[in-house]
């Protein structure tokens, strides 16, 4: 560790004469230039051609459904809650506001739970679903800590970015837009995301291989993706 | 630990008997000086020759509450470069007054001004005290504890609310009619007028606060002599959005998406400040797992090629060579690739934790860094070659915009201005945190401080950088999948969670930050009890000090400069108006 001198004369040395005379530093300048000339175009055409975001990627939210795919302690955190036991396709949400209490913007947030309205003998007696969950992304700056106070990762980021409304009303999304953007966003990326047990797996990579926009944008020379530790696979 | 002994403090309460010692057991001792010998005192510790505490960092007020009195407290943050060590003196502003300190360092003048604009303490002496974020007629002073954070909402502004392409949103999620106060035109007139009062040219040319030149809203007023500027004043606050007072009522981890927004450029560097503080608040920075230092250093390394890259960009097409704009976004968006796939977005980061990191490196990771860290030389050296050896670039660039040595720390400039004039001052060299310590790198210094210097030290900082990221990687490599990312405390009293439910601080002030690619961005924290929300948050902007330099470079020199002085000091908006 040390202090390394830069400045003229010192490691840059002042234009020589004949470089001068003859604008060698210009034609220096336009080698450099003509050369990139002769390379492949590096620009993604925008909206025919895109890129795939990452599987990280934080884009608009959605709510996960149960799927088979809960975490181990699911079941509990129901339980806990008083939530009545969600079934096949109805929503992993059980209104504990987590995702409120980790938000810097807790006001993007208006979740309910009403209680069933069943006879005392119902085994569903007593316990509760969620009736509202209106999430305002107009006020989000998809920091992405909701998804990470969620204990039953029911709210995802999703890889959608186009989020443009005519009006504020388009980005107050409600409880089944939300779904609905999980559930395809789960179809169509899921098993890049998660493993079995909705955990971010280790075999998670940090984007498509196969992407060629993505292999555009890096000089169509995209890195070859190995294991980045030594014990990794 | 860069901090001052408790036997140097000792030392002090000698000497002077009315100073007192606030002890800490994390390290961090400040003493407590009452108003009437603070400017001795000060002046003592600049110039005595044990102490040399000659660079200012920062000079901030702290409001205790309305019951307490008196209320306010001047704390003055000051750097020794001769015996790398830092101290705090705090002063009781009683009667909201405190004396100045610009005729000591010229960098408290807008530290001051900003003090007057967001607590409404009035110093005794300065030249001309007027609001430096908000607009002159502004009757309130936001930073105080009796201000509330939403504001007074008192102007009503119904376009807010398009009733008619809109139905009806019920609760929180609508829109209100009101709006807090908004300058007006008259307002923006007064407000240019009284910050250059004795104008002497006919014309004042504005520039900005739109223009591309100006790299965000900044307005210049320049008073000019034929070409040459004879006057020069900044308005800034354009961008001001009370990051410090949002940050009073959120938590820490909640706090690390807004800094994001502050220097959004290096935002991953923004974080890193904020993470450092709170864990040297917390006394557990030394405990972080190695596996989240070194991520830490090597995407913030990595941050800083990006935010350097964007610089080198936007200051050659300011120059006039719109080529090298377009060669550096090349690279800036592989590494913003490689962002996107680890931290889950490009620009607005939020990958850094008080603890560590939120998630391990994914699949690939360093396969994509160290593919990107292999080719970037190369690239560096076209850019070398169409701009270092230059006749246009030498011209525009040599002798312009000189900072000597004692600007330097009469200022407080940080970062490459800093090293540039010849001072290698480097909090990455000075404090050692994260894995810096354990990585080899050199501190590119320059010789005569003008934009040329400027511009060399950068090159070589990114350089550096590509260095810091190789022996990262390295060390990354040998670590096993299974190491942790994230800090477990074993003590129960604290909590820390990586989505920052509960995370809370201790009792205790600390001042640590991070040698980001604009300069210092130190934070003072400072807790009168354990508690989750930070009693004040102060961040001490290395952009806001460097950009102070620009009005006393500007004068004397042709308008044409303007855009080299700006460019070299690099500042970025968000961060100079927090």
């Amino acid at each position: 560790m040390g202090i390394k001198k830069v400045g003229l004369n010192r490691n840059v040395q002042p234009q020589t004469l004949t470089e001068k005379i003859f604008f060698l530093d210009f034609m220096k300048g336009l080698k450099t230039t003509i050369k990139h000339l002769f390379r492949k175009v590096i620009t993604v055409d925008f909206p025919f051609e895109l890129v795939e975001p990452a599987p990280r990627f934080r884009g608009v939210h959605g709510l996960r459904n149960v799927d088979g795919t809960e975490k181990e302690d699911f079941d509990a955190w129901v339980k806990k809650l008083k939530i009545k036991p969600p079934e096949m396709g109805e929503t992993r949400c059980i209104a504990c506001k987590f995702c409120q209490a980790a938000c810097p913007v807790p006001e993007i947030f208006i979740i309910k739970a009403e209680k069933l309205d069943v006879p005392e003998d119902h085994p569903h007696h007593g316990l509760k679903v969620l009736s509202q969950f209106d999430m305002d992304l107009s006020k989000c700056m998809f920091c992405g800590l909701c998804t990470l106070a969620c204990p039953t990762v029911c709210i995802i980021h999703t890889d959608v970015y186009d989020l443009s409304s005519y009006t504020r009303r388009g980005w107050v999304l409600n409880k089944e837009t939300l779904s609905k953007i999980a559930d395809d966003f789960i179809a169509r990326r899921g098993k890049e995301k998660y493993d079995e047990k909705s955990h971010w797996p280790d075999w998670q990579k940090i984007w498509d291989e196969a992407d060629t926009a993505r292999a555009k944008a890096w000089d169509n020379n995209p890195p070859k993706l190995g294991p980045n530790y030594a014990d990794q696979q | 630990m860069s901090w001052i002994t408790l036997d140097k403090i000792k030392k002090l309460q000698e000497q002077f008997d009315f100073v007192q010692i606030n002890e800490s057991d994390k390290g961090f001792h400040s003493v407590e000086v009452p108003k009437e010998n603070f400017k001795q005192f000060v002046q003592f510790l600049k110039e005595d020759p044990d102490y040399r505490f000659k660079m200012f960092i920062d000079w901030t007020i702290v409001d205790h509450g309305q019951k307490a009195d008196p209320r306010f407290q001047g704390v003055l943050i000051l750097f020794s470069p001769e015996y790398k060590e830092r101290i705090i003196v705090k002063t009781w502003a009683t009667e909201e007054t405190l004396p100045t300190l610009t005729d000591i360092w010229a960098g408290a003048k807008w530290a001051e001004r900003e003090a007057w604009d967001m607590f409404g303490i009035k110093f005794e002496g300065h030249q001309n005290l007027v609001r430096m974020f908000m607009w002159e007629t502004y009757p309130y002073h936001p930073l105080r504890k009796d201000f509330p954070l939403k504001g007074y909402e008192e102007v009503e502004l119904p376009s807010l609310n398009e009733k008619e392409r809109m139905d009806q949103l019920e609760g929180l999620q609508n829109y209100s009619r009101m709006h807090t106060a908004l300058p007006t035109l008259e307002d923006l007139e007064i407000t240019q007028k009284k910050r250059m009062p004795n104008k002497k040219s006919q014309v004042v040319l504005n520039w900005g606060p739109l223009h591309p030149g100006t790299h965000g809203t900044i307005w210049f007023l320049f008073d000019m002599e034929g070409e040459y500027v004879q006057e020069c004043d900044i308005i800034i606050g354009q961008l001001h959005r009370g990051v410090e007072k949002l940050a009073e009522n959120l938590n820490v981890q909640q706090i690390i998406p807004y800094t994001d927004r502050m220097d959004y450029i290096a935002s991953m560097n923004e974080n890193h400040s904020v993470c450092v503080a709170a864990e040297k608040l917390l006394g557990i920075h030394e405990k972080i797992p190695e596996k989240a230092k070194y991520i830490r250093t090597m995407l913030a390394e990595l941050s800083r090629i990006n935010s350097h890259l964007l610089w080198l960009g936007t200051y050659a097409l300011d120059l006039g060579a719109l080529t090298m704009f377009l060669y550096t976004f090349r690279e800036r968006e592989k590494i913003m690739d490689i962002f996107e796939g680890i931290t889950g977005a490009r620009f607005t980061i939020n990958y850094f934790r008080v603890g560590g990191v939120y998630a391990d490196l994914p699949y690939g990771a360093l396969d994509a860094i160290e593919h990107f860290i292999k080719d970037f030389p190369t690239r560096l050296n076209d850019y070398e070659t169409l701009l270092t050896r230059n006749r246009i670039w030498l011209r525009r660039n040599i002798d312009v915009g000189i900072i000597t040595e004692e600007d330097v720390y009469s200022y407080g400039l940080t970062g490459a201005v800093a090293r540039a004039s010849g001072v290698p001052y480097d909090l990455r060299i000075i404090d050692k945190y994260d894995a810096y310590g354990e990585v080899e790198f050199d501190v590119p210094v320059g010789e005569k401080g003008d934009s040329y210097d400027r511009y060399l030290v950068r090159i070589e900082e990114m350089k550096q950088s590509a260095r810091i990221v190789q022996q990262c990687i390295e060390k990354l490599r040998k670590m096993s999948k299974n190491d942790p990312f994230f800090f477990e405390p074993e003590d129960k009293k604290m909590k820390i969670t990586i989505d920052g439910r509960g995370t809370k601080l201790f009792k205790g002030e600390v001042y640590a930050g991070a040698d980001n690619p604009r300069g210092e961005l130190g934070v003072y924290i400072f807790m009168p009890k354990d508690g989750i929300k930070p009693h004040r948050f102060r961040l001490r902007s290395g952009a806001f000090y460097n950009l102070q330099i620009f009005p006393k470079l500007m004068v004397g020199r042709p308008i044409a400069d303007a855009i080299t002085i700006l460019s070299t000091i690099d500042p970025v908006v968000g961060e100079t108006d927090r």
